[in-house]
């Protein structure tokens, strides 16, 4: 008999050691708790002896799931489950739970002893997981429309390729039969006129353009692609000075359009200072590219904190995006206006790529004619350093 | 570019590539079609054409007329163009041939949700081409815009 006392005694002492245990009265109240209950949940024993659990309760699950153990506990059988409760100071933890119902003679629940593990850890990284799935399914939802769009904008200069290099071949071929017609030397200049003037000249404009035009896209697809394996540097940016360095850097471009610019005070945020810098250069460029013909360039730059965000805007009174072209600004190798001024169509893309790999985002708000703002943010504290990438 | 009454079909083909542009019309010329071609650059300038809002050529009442569509064009695509077509009881029966680039699931599925006639992927073969448009008897089908109604 003192053995097994004994071996008993043992068993709890480990068990306390392993897990959180506590035992309450058959109404629920708590006759006795283990330091480890004590030491997660923050509060005292003499706090937590006579109180019931809802001392403990985070509010996170609902009414029906606290129904759903009490209806399975008070009829003798045994509840397992997962849940989330919140410490003293009002920290919330997960605990996996067995309740386990002591049975008196009279087939009655006398008290219930419950013996809980820790699993906070595992809950928050499967709340990092489903994240990273999430922004898994988004990545490769972006890749496929990036290929889409890139294998209709690489075809399109290949149609022209192909196309004005078959008419090269029957150009050739027609001053060929030219040359065959007639003794050495002889050929008439009619003959030979059109194809050496008209129809070769043009196809090898077309094909000159062709080949430039997969060769520009393919450099800036080498670049988009380069950007997204960059090892970032988050520290706190001083915008004020970055915007005022942005300036400087165009003060040339910025002087001969006469534009007037402006920048508000701006609050902090935290990103990298190289690509956050390129972002606001190509914002500025951008305003003084698409400048209204008639009237002098107005930027004026300005920020706001907003729910943990850092949020700037870049504000123009340019040409303006109507708004029905305003979701297509940020598509890679988009173009809205093909014939204006020159470029890849690919610096709103970077744009956005950058900021989201600094967790912010870029937005564009445009009534069309007067001009246009975009707006972006960054976290305004230091992000928390994520083990992936 | 007056065809009212003729029973070739204008052929208007709509595309922001000048080259695919130029393209198309030398292999039409070359497979021996003579129906009248006009380029339009970009989506809105083939709506201002049945839609008139202010000068530029506008579309004959009375006369034939078969597109050939680009689908991807900046600012109004071909798509938003077939959409304004197709809601217009008057130039729903437009036959259309709708054009693209690379080979899209969704956007084949987008343009016969439309109404889209036919499409076809741009072959870099234009003789092919051709022939795929010879082959749907398109320029069989005499299609005229309805005259102007006697009010």
């Amino acid at each position: 008999m003192r053995t097994t006392v004994k071996e008993l005694q043992d068993i709890k002492a480990a068990l306390d050691q392993h897990s959180i245990v506590a035992i309450t009265d058959a109404s629920g109240c708590i006759t006795y708790v283990n330091d480890k209950f004590c030491s997660i949940s923050k509060y005292s024993r003499r706090e937590l002896m006579g109180k019931d659990h809802r001392i403990i309760n985070s509010g996170y699950h609902p009414k029906a799931f606290f129904h759903g153990i009490w209806s399975t506990i008070a009829s003798g059988r045994t509840w397992h489950g997962e849940i989330r409760n919140r410490a003293k100071d009002g920290s919330t933890y997960w605990v996996d739970t067995t309740i386990y119902a002591c049975m008196g003679p009279a087939g009655e629940p006398t008290q219930y002893v419950a013996i809980r593990t820790d699993i906070t850890q595992r809950k928050a990284d499967e709340a990092q997981l489903q994240r990273y799935a999430e922004d898994l399914a988004e990545k490769n939802k972006e890749l496929e429309a990036i290929v889409n769009t890139l294998s209709h904008d690489l075809r399109s200069p290949l149609i022209n390729v192909q196309g004005f290099g078959k008419q090269l071949t029957c150009a050739c071929e027609r001053i060929q039969l030219a040359f065959s017609a007639v003794p050495d030397r002889a050929v008439p200049a009619s003959a030979v006129r059109q194809p050496l003037e008209v129809a070769i000249p043009q196809a090898l404009k077309f094909i000159n353009a062709g080949v430039s035009r997969m060769d520009a896209l393919l450099a800036g697809l080498l670049r988009f692609s380069r950007l997204g394996r960059e090892a970032l540097t988050i520290e706190q940016l001083d915008m004020d000075a970055m915007v005022a360095d942005a300036f400087s850097a165009m003060r040339f471009q910025l002087d001969a359009a006469k534009a007037d610019v402006r920048a508000g005070p701006l609050p902090a945020g935290f990103g990298d200072k190289v690509q956050t810098s390129q972002v606001l250069g190509n914002l500025i460029d951008n305003a003084l590219k698409y400048r209204h013909p008639d009237r002098a360039p107005r930027i004026v730059v300005d920020g706001h904190l907003e729910d943990g965000q850092a949020v700037y805007s870049v504000a123009d009174n340019g040409v303006g995006i109507a708004p029905e072209h305003q979701a297509k600004a940020f598509e890679i190798f988009h173009r809205l206006d093909p014939d204006g001024p020159p470029g890849e169509g690919l610096g709103l893309t970077i744009a956005r790529r950058v900021l989201e790999r600094q967790k912010g985002r870029i937005w564009v708000e445009s009534a069309g004619e007067g001009g246009c703002t975009f707006h972006f943010s960054l976290p305004s504290t230091e992000p928390q350093p994520l083990p992936m990438p | 570019m007056n065809n009212a009454g003729a029973r070739a079909p204008a052929i208007l083909i709509v595309d922001d590539d000048e080259g695919h542009a130029i393209l198309a019309r030398a292999s039409l010329e070359a497979a021996g079609l003579s129906n009248s071609i006009q380029h339009f650059r970009d989506g809105q300038s083939v709506l201002d054409f049945f839609f008139p809002a202010g000068p530029g050529p506008h579309a004959v009442r009375g006369g034939a007329y078969l597109m050939l569509l680009d689908i991807r064009m900046p600012k109004v695509d071909g798509v938003e163009v077939l959409r304004r077509l197709k809601a217009d009881p008057e130039l729903r029966n437009l036959p259309i041939i709708a054009l693209t680039t690379a080979d899209d699931a969704r956007e084949v599925e987008r343009c016969h949700a439309l109404g889209c006639d036919v499409y076809l992927q741009k072959p870099v073969d234009y003789d092919k081409f051709t022939e795929a448009i010879r082959r749907l008897g398109l320029f069989m089908t005499l299609l005229l815009i309805p005259p102007a109604k006697k009010s």
